[in-house]
């Protein structure tokens, strides 16, 4: 812990940089957000982030990957997943033929080898005695038949600056992969039992998502800073709408976020975020071609509203009194933007 | 804040500074504990790194990135936007003190204040410097914090009065003791209505209860997890496997099904003994919450009789707060609790079985039959998987469960916690994950309890904290 403040590659970066990077991203990021993230990459420190589906929390990885110009590595978290599938893998093809090759030049000289034993207790008999007349390190297990997965990746990129690793969805996995992480995430190194441990020269910037479907270890939450990701205010969906979906004309767009924020107050299943906002803005405009500029009407709205909602109950619910009050919010929205 | 800029941008960098800014951080970290915020261990180091990284002249800055370093749950946020403007006012009105106690030679300057301070007088913040200095824990040990008001002069943004009524004796009350305060215990007395506007739960108390009902489960769910002494072979698993030993199956992973379920039988007092001592909202919160998640959860609501309320909480157009209403809640009257179980065993029997558990909230203030108690608390613990008690007294760290009532169901119950908001259900909530319910949980185990967190156990009233914090600083 005490190496955190060592001169890192971020140490000069300033909030002013940073929001700069977002804004060349066409990333909308609020006071804290940006704070929080210079923390995270001035001391060298994992963030999780936190927030309802949506809301921009994947993007945020992608944003410093695109920002920083450096390699996006991103680790999909799911239930079963093994230390096997997102850290490495021994190319077993590879090895197989390696040892069938040398049994051809070997014959028989098996048992003299020191080394086989290590290597069949996890191969079996038949393929220790076999490696015995292996290569110059007299192994299988050498850099050559190691298959890197994303952690691995993370950790040996050694080019210019550091890539970001996004451990998308962490709540997904299970809590045996949560512990696996501790020791990357605190010391950035992993260490394989037959390779020994592989650190990370520059530390990657390490993004992890949560949708809080259980609850994340102390040790994790420990290790991390934490960025909890509110739903936008109107304002903010307004501006991240006209920097996504610039094609929309701005009037339509200040509707757009009007009418959504007025659906998120009705007690759907499922709340639209704004990602479902930007899908809505992008199917409204391409529907309209010569009423570029018309403002929205309430059969347009119920076309495309299975933009927003995704659980055919909510959209159920929506029905001609609903459509009247997203109209009236939708024509009320001209002042608010002004 | 500032008084002014020159004085409040320039963070004056000696000892004297740096001392005052440790402790009130440590100070605040101990607050966000007492109020049943998860800060961990190492929390104010990372926050006295944090805040070197971004330096002190930001309030915005400041608060982004101590919420960064301390916090890792959602929930926590409302205690730490409530306790934070306190930090900070005492924070820049200790510096701006110590930077003008600088100024030139002052009768009223600190011991602290030698040459060497001096020296670092014009210095500005150095990001290093407090780092380093938070690695010394020696250092601290000898620090006079910088003197200060206890109450922090005149902070009038940072006093949140509470509308809510606190146990007498149990939870800082700032208010004169009222007559009400008589018959907040009484479980008899005079029968008059009590007012029932409830605010909806606030989102840290709907979290609270989500994970207090999430802990409750015991039903296996669909969902299964690896685990080394399951009882089933986890086919798929080790068909991935065989893969990388060329398709013979070497390893036979396991798997268990993941316990998300929960059948739930929520038993509320509302007797205006326990109304009035409980968060409403977070009350509701618990029955919206139990009524969404659990499978066929019951709701019901008891004082001298018996009432389902399952509708209006499992509704999604209910109204759970006017159930409360309409069951006729008065003052007096008592509670017949042994009643209602027996009630609920009449009318209700199968609210109750072998899957479920079941949640009493109630003080346990019996004025029924006793024997009928034991018979219903005895039925309840047999029939049920789990049978959880809230007490709203139970959160006073003095509660022993001596009432006639409480006494009697107390070894029939698996788990005994206080609730009087929604951070104790999250207490509860976190015993239970840790140690499940057949294990050590209770509200005896509660740390807050005990004074385990620093900074002072909940018990403390504000009189004893105003007099704990002047004699912190009457070593000045």
């Amino acid at each position: 812990m005490s190496g955190e403040l060592d001169a890192g590659p971020f140490d000069s970066l300033t909030e002013e940089e940073l929001r700069e990077r977002f804004e060349a991203t066409d990333y909308v990021a609020d006071d804290r957000t940006v704070t929080t993230v210079d923390l995270a990459l001035r001391l060298g420190r994992p963030l999780l982030v936190e927030g309802p589906p949506g809301s921009g929390k994947t993007e945020l990885g992608k944003t410093l990957a695109e920002g920083f110009d450096t390699e996006l590595i991103r680790l999909q978290c799911y239930e079963g997943l093994t230390a096997e599938n997102a850290l490495y893998e021994w190319n077993y093809t590879k090895q197989l033929l390696a040892v069938q090759a040398d049994e051809g030049t070997v014959a028989g000289g098996a048992a003299t080898n020191g080394d086989a034993g290590a290597v069949g207790e996890r191969d079996g008999g038949g393929v220790a005695d076999a490696v015995s007349g292996g290569d110059a390190a007299g192994s299988v297990f050498g850099e050559e038949y190691l298959l890197e997965r994303p952690l691995l990746r993370a950790l040996r990129s050694s080019e210019g600056r550091p890539p970001v690793l996004l451990i998308d969805e962490i709540d997904r996995a299970d809590e045996e992969f949560e512990a696996f992480l501790l020791e990357l995430l605190s010391d950035f190194q992993v260490s394989i039992p037959e390779y020994g441990t592989v650190s990370a020269s520059t530390p990657p910037i390490v993004i992890l998502t949560s949708n809080r479907t259980r609850g994340l270890s102390d040790a994790l939450k420990r290790r991390c800073l934490y960025l909890h990701v509110e739903p936008p205010s109107f304002e903010t969906e307004y501006e991240i709408v006209r920097r996504k979906v610039p094609e929309l004309d701005a009037a339509v767009a200040a509707e757009v976020c009007s009418v959504v924020e007025r659906l998120r107050e009705e007690s759907f299943l499922k709340r639209p975020g704004v990602a479902e906002t930007l899908d809505w803005a992008r199917a409204v405009a391409a529907l309209r071609h010569d009423d570029a500029d018309e403002p929205l009407a309430p059969d347009e709205i119920e076309r495309t509203i299975g933009c927003l909602l995704k659980e055919a109950e909510d959209v159920g619910r929506v029905d001609a009194e609903l459509l009247e009050r997203l109209h009236d919010a939708a024509s009320a929205a001209a002042e608010r933007t002004e | 804040m500032a008084r002014s800029d020159g004085t409040a941008t320039e963070t004056p960098d000696f000892p004297a500074a740096r001392e005052h800014l440790l402790t009130e951080l440590i100070r605040f970290v101990a607050v966000l504990r007492r109020d049943g915020v998860a800060v961990p261990a190492s929390g104010a180091l990372d926050a006295a790194r944090a805040i070197a990284a971004v330096g002190l002249t930001d309030e915005r800055r400041v608060e982004a990135a101590l919420r960064a370093s301390l916090l890792s749950e959602t929930a926590d946020g409302d205690p730490f936007a409530e306790a934070f403007p306190t930090f900070w006012h005492r924070l820049r009105s200790g510096l701006d003190r110590i930077a003008t106690a600088h100024d030139g030679p002052s009768p009223e300057s600190e011991e602290g204040d030698d040459g060497e301070d001096r020296t670092g007088d014009e210095a500005g913040p150095t990001a290093g410097s407090d780092a380093d200095d938070a690695e010394e824990p020696g250092l601290l040990d000898g620090a006079e914090p910088p003197e200060m008001d206890a109450d922090g002069d005149g902070d009038p943004t940072v006093r949140i009065p509470t509308d809510r009524r606190h146990a007498a004796g149990d939870r800082p009350t700032g208010e004169p003791r009222e007559e009400t305060d008589g018959r907040r215990y009484s479980a008899v007395g005079e029968s008059a209505l009590v007012e029932a506007d409830v605010p909806a739960p606030s989102s840290a108390d709907r979290a609270a209860a989500e994970r207090f009902v999430d802990a409750l489960s015991s039903l296996p769910g669909r969902r299964r997890r690896r685990s080394p002494t399951g009882p089933n072979v986890d086919a798929r698993g080790a068909l991935r496997a065989s893969l990388q030993t060329g398709g013979a199956p070497i390893d036979l992973p396991r798997d268990a099904p993941t316990p998300s379920e929960l059948r739930c039988c929520l038993l509320v007092d509302v007797s205006g003994s326990v109304l009035d001592t409980i968060d409403r909202s977070a009350l509701l919160g618990l029955g919206e919450r139990v009524a969404a998640s659990a499978r066929d959860a019951r709701v019901f609501l008891f004082d001298t009789d018996l009432a389902e309320a399952t509708a209006a909480f499992a509704d999604p157009g209910g109204e759970p707060a006017e159930a409360l209403r309409a069951a006729q809640i008065e003052w007096g009257g008592g509670t017949k609790i042994g009643g209602a179980f027996d009630a609920l065993r009449r009318t209700a029997p199968h609210a109750v079985d072998r899957r479920t558990v079941v949640v009493v909230v109630s003080d346990g203030l019996d004025v029924g039959d006793p024997d009928l108690l034991t018979d219903g608390i005895t039925w309840l613990a047999d029939r049920a998987d789990g049978v959880v008690w809230l007490n709203p007294l139970a959160v006073s760290p003095s509660f022993e469960p001596a009432s006639r009532g409480m006494s009697d169901a107390a070894p029939y119950v698996d788990g005994l916690f206080g609730f009087a908001e929604g951070a104790d259900l999250a207490e509860a909530a976190r015993q239970i994950e840790r140690r499940g319910l057949g294990g050590p949980v209770g509200y005896e185990h509660d740390p807050r309890r005990t004074g385990g967190a620093p900074g002072g156990g909940r018990g403390r009233t504000d009189d004893e904290a105003r007099t704990g914090d002047a004699g912190e600083e009457g070593v000045v």
